[in-house]
């Protein structure tokens, strides 16, 4: 029995009763405004309608059709969602999607080598079909040991009270509609307002033929707010986003109205910055979202596929030193409300804590099973998959450089002429070469240890190794970001988190147009 | 599901939404499959096969919009979404714009999306290709002992399209790919070059050992690469680093971002915002394009729109909705899979060839030629540029020595005006595309 993690027993109940009651009253508006599946799966509990489609004993039948060829291994991973969205723009809520995709992808494998199967139809022949083909893979014929899945318990990385999804679509609306107000709002000179809102129940069922069945119930939601100021014909665009793996309560805690009006005076502010600067020179980059430059700088890097392939520029280094003695680096799949959280990773490995760099030493490297097994190393629980139609690939969860020991104002002091990066954008890595990038969207001069003018957007460069090193301060304000952060690889996107305390680079090169 | 049968329910769906209170309807099944092998020396590391289905409905009713999409077709699932989206309609904001396209597909020529001879390739003749380029890769140079994989893969659409004036039109396109990133060693340095060839028709197709060479020599130009100091000098980009950025410079074209002020060519439109050598053409109508297909995401047929005409701004690109906001003709613009509402984005989206060849470089005295971006710096909102950058330092016309480590930088409206230069060299190999630009000046950052 797994105990259903997303809400209580009593919460559950009261749900299913005011579910029921409504449909018993004539589906009254606040039960029609809801996503018709979400409602259902509620009810019915985690995971329900893929069990009744796969349970213990079909699983292990298509497991064993899977390696009936032969192969080291094969997994089953089914998987649907429950989607909502909502656009506002121009002031008005332009559209509502519900979306409702489900299927399921079968993996076999034999050493190095992958075969890949899945179909959009939840049925036991379709997955059949799955397995057969996946086992394409392998030439030879040797096993046929019977495979016995058990489910598994998981320990959830914590509690959620009331989920999220299960607000009310016409509530969705009105946060919406007040984040709109605020922006417009804080300052004449916006002119545009784009506000998007997404949220999704994920339900996954994962069997693989050492034994394992699970299933869990993930939620994610996300709203971005994207204001844009116009005045004598410059323009600039702010950003606020909220979210994460919240649960309903999460939007009266934290002010909607208050980071849209953020967002705005932010656009408003980059009316009147200047231009960045060219050229290397000490950087302090931000809190929270900067941590996007762990993801691109080390992050990637550390992933097990490029590690055993040798493509990475960090494979063989484990033991040895990487960055500056003043860094370590923590991926943690069981950070709270972490977009990049889950108790389970998607070829069934339970979510943790991996400490990758201890005090500038590399320590570990993030990883999935097969590459795990290539290399004689644990899966570190990383195995990550965009959906069922994707093989799993050795993925971040919440990746951060940890606190340090300086008082974050105190890593201004001494730089007579540099730049503070405040809000970070996307960035992207070369793993192989270790050249990497990532945008700021708003930056400040650093002069005489103080900030001063603003600066419009740039990107700053850098590689890897030498940039680790090069890091010379660490505050003790760690922050997590759990609003943002969707990391792609190999055309798989994935949720994940970044973090990071204010950190000072001894130097960077910053891409701005000014020399 | 098959094919057939799929086809007859979302027609089903759509007169049930219909007759359920929707006053109009559309929808968009996509079924598709996919062969991709990857290949890293000499072995098979990954075979995948697939096939999707999937079903996208949008509603109208007193010009609310609401739309749903899934994978499961079961009925009564269907039923049941399709009611609770039209109750939702109500939610959104009515609005003028909210209704099915006009200006809907006829039928026209023979776009040549479909080559036959894709449906016979086998995993086999996959296998052989990715092999074939994988062996050249290997044979060019002692320094290539690895490579990150070779892929090559085949994939065949159909598309059936209905709404409740139109009765169902469907066409089918298939893709074939091929490429290959090996990976070349000096001593502790490695640097990876990645060639990547995709057509419409097999025959189009790069041969195996020419697509394993030319990402040989693009891995090995690298190595020994370095920063260069800071400086303002002309920067020419090599045509597939143009067409990286002709990517990016989409955004400010679209019309949606036009309306809401979110591009820096917004209230341009007939004035001269680039240079007389350049022309900017979408193309939904190319013989053989990728990016060619009969009808958009919304049924509008496809059609050739020129928008930038020797520098001077002629037109924008539209969904429906954005043409009947700005009074003007929809350009066929709404793309969209099953699972998104159509979005405006580029159809066969060049940089129309110019005259020079290799002067580009030949003519720059002191510059940088580019041939990779990367990163997250182009903002064609407020019309900032800055990006990653790696290519050759060029002295006196000749490429001298390899460079990264460095930035580009500058305005897109001044950049833009500032293209002295325009290439013969457009090919295909993705759905946009471009020749070499050279920039008469821009800013280098550089790490010295």
């Amino acid at each position: 029995m797994v105990p259903d993690r997303s809400m209580s027993r009593r919460d559950f109940l009261r749900k299913s009763a005011l579910i029921s009651g409504a449909l018993a009253a004539g589906l009254p508006e606040a039960v029609s405004l809801l996503h018709p599946r979400v409602a259902q799966a509620a009810i019915m509990g985690i995971g329900q309608e893929l069990q009744d489609v796969l349970n213990e004993e079909t699983v292990n039948r298509i497991l064993q059709e899977a390696l009936a060829r032969g192969g080291d291994a094969a997994d089953l991973f089914a998987e649907q969602r429950f989607r909502t969205s909502v656009v506002l723009d121009a002031g008005k809520i332009d559209s509502v999607t519900y979306g409702y995709p489900r299927g399921a992808g079968v993996r076999v494998v034999l050493r190095n080598q992958t075969g890949y199967a899945f179909s959009d139809e939840l049925s036991y022949s379709s997955l059949l079909d799955a397995a057969r083909v996946a086992s394409g893979i392998v030439e030879t014929q040797s096993r046929t040991s019977p495979i016995d899945v058990t489910r598994r318990t998981l320990e959830p990385p914590f509690t959620l009270a009331s989920p999220e999804p299960l607000m009310v679509e016409a509530t969705k609306l009105q946060i919406l509609q007040r984040m709109d107000a605020a922006a417009r709002a804080a300052d004449p000179r916006i002119v545009s307002v784009r506000i998007e809102y997404t949220d999704e129940a994920r339900d996954v069922l994962i069997g693989t033929s050492e034994g394992i069945y699970v299933l869990d119930r993930q939620y994610l939601t996300s709203i971005s707010c994207s204001p844009t100021a116009q005045a004598g014909g410059k323009r600039g665009s702010g950003l606020a986003t909220l979210g994460g793996r919240v649960d309903a309560g999460y939007f009266a805690r934290v002010s909607p109205e208050d980071l849209a009006k953020a967002a705005a005076l932010q656009a408003v502010r980059l009316l009147e910055a200047g231009s960045a600067p060219a050229g290397p020179m000490p950087v302090v980059v931000a809190p929270g979202w900067g941590g996007v430059l762990i993801h691109e700088s080390l992050g990637h890097a550390l992933e097990a596929d490029g590690i055993r392939r040798g493509t990475s520029l960090l494979s063989g280094l484990a033991g040895t030193r990487v960055a500056s003695p003043l860094v370590s680096v923590v991926d943690d799949a069981r950070w709270p409300n972490g977009r990049g959280s889950y108790a389970v990773d998607d070829e069934g490995t339970q979510g943790q804590k991996t400490v990758v760099v201890d005090g500038g030493v590399l320590r570990s490297y993030l990883i999935d099973k097969q590459n795990g097994w290539l290399l004689t190393l644990k899966s570190t629980g990383n195995g990550r998959r965009m959906s069922y139609r994707n093989w799993p690939l050795p993925r971040m969860s919440n990746t951060y450089i940890d606190a340090g020991g300086s008082d974050p104002a105190s890593l201004l002091n001494g730089i007579t002429k540099g730049f503070y990066a405040a809000e970070l954008g996307g960035g992207s890595v070369e793993t192989t070469s270790g050249n990497f990038n990532f945008a700021v969207r708003e930056g400040y001069w650093i002069e005489n240890g103080k900030l001063t003018r603003p600066v419009r957007g740039a990107v700053l460069i850098g590689n890897s190794l030498q940039t680790m090193q090069r890091i010379e301060g660490i505050g003790t304000d760690l922050r997590v970001e759990q609003t943002r952060g969707a990391c792609g690889k190999d055309g798989q996107m994935v949720p994940v988190g970044v973090g990071q305390p204010t950190v000072r680079f001894s130097s960077m090169t910053v891409g701005g147009p000014s020399i | 599901m098959p094919r057939q049968l799929a086809i007859d329910l979302a027609e089903k769906i759509r007169i049930q939404a219909e007759r359920s209170g929707a006053q109009e309807a559309e929808t968009y099944l996509e079924s598709s499959t996919t062969t991709e092998v990857r290949l890293r020396q000499g072995q098979i590391e990954l075979l995948q096969q697939s096939a999707v289905q999937g079903l996208g409905l949008r509603v109208f009713r007193d010009r609310h919009m609401g739309f749903l999409y899934t994978t499961d077709l079961r009925d009564s699932v269907l039923t049941e979404l399709v009611n609770r989206t039209l109750a939702l309609t109500n939610q959104a904001t009515a609005r003028d714009e909210n209704r099915i396209a006009e200006n809907l597909s006829v039928s026209q020529s023979d776009l040549e999306i479909n080559d036959p001879a894709l449906g016979q390739l086998r995993t086999e003749d996959l296998v052989t290709m990715a092999r074939a380029a994988e062996q050249s890769a290997f044979a060019q140079d002692g320094r290539i002992q690895t490579t990150r994989d070779v892929r090559c893969g085949v994939s065949v659409a159909e598309i059936a399209f209905s709404n409740t004036y139109i009765a169902r039109q469907t066409y089918k396109a298939g893709v074939v790919w091929l490429s290959a990133t090996p990976i070349a060693t000096a001593g502790t340095q490695k640097r990876e070059g990645t060639y990547i060839d995709r057509k419409r028709f097999l025959s189009d197709l790069a041969r195996p050992e020419q697509v394993g060479q030319l990402a040989v020599s693009r891995a090995l130009t690298r190595l020994g690469a370095a920063t260069v100091p800071s400086a303002r000098v002309p920067v020419v980009l090599s045509a597939e680093a143009a067409s990286t950025f002709l990517r990016g410079l989409f955004q400010a074209f679209s019309a949606l971002n036009v309306i809401e002020q979110r591009s820096f060519l917004s209230g341009k439109l007939g004035q001269q915002i680039a240079s007389p050598l350049l022309t900017i053409i979408d193309d939904g109508t190319m013989r053989r394009g990728l990016g060619s297909g009969y009808f958009d995401g919304e049924g509008v047929q496809s059609r050739r729109s020129v928008v930038v005409d020797r520098g001077v701004l002629r037109q924008y690109l539209h969904s429906g909705e954005t043409a009947r906001h700005m009074n003007t003709t929809p350009t066929g613009n709404g793309l969209r899979s099953y699972d998104t509402l159509p979005t405006i984005g580029p159809t066969n989206f060049y940089i129309d060839a110019g005259s020079k060849t290799h002067e580009l470089v030949e003519e720059t005295s002191n510059g940088l030629y580019v041939t990779g971006l990367a990163g997250f710096g182009m903002d064609t909102v407020s019309g900032e540029y800055s990006q990653q950058v790696d290519g050759q330092w060029i002295e006196k016309g000749v490429l001298t020595k390899p460079v990264e480590g460095v930035t580009i930088a500058g305005r897109l409206d001044e950049m833009l005006l500032g293209i002295d230069a325009v290439g013969r060299d457009l090919e295909f190999r993705d759905n946009v595309a471009s020749p070499a630009i050279r920039f008469k000046e821009l800013t280098v950052g550089g790490g010295v």
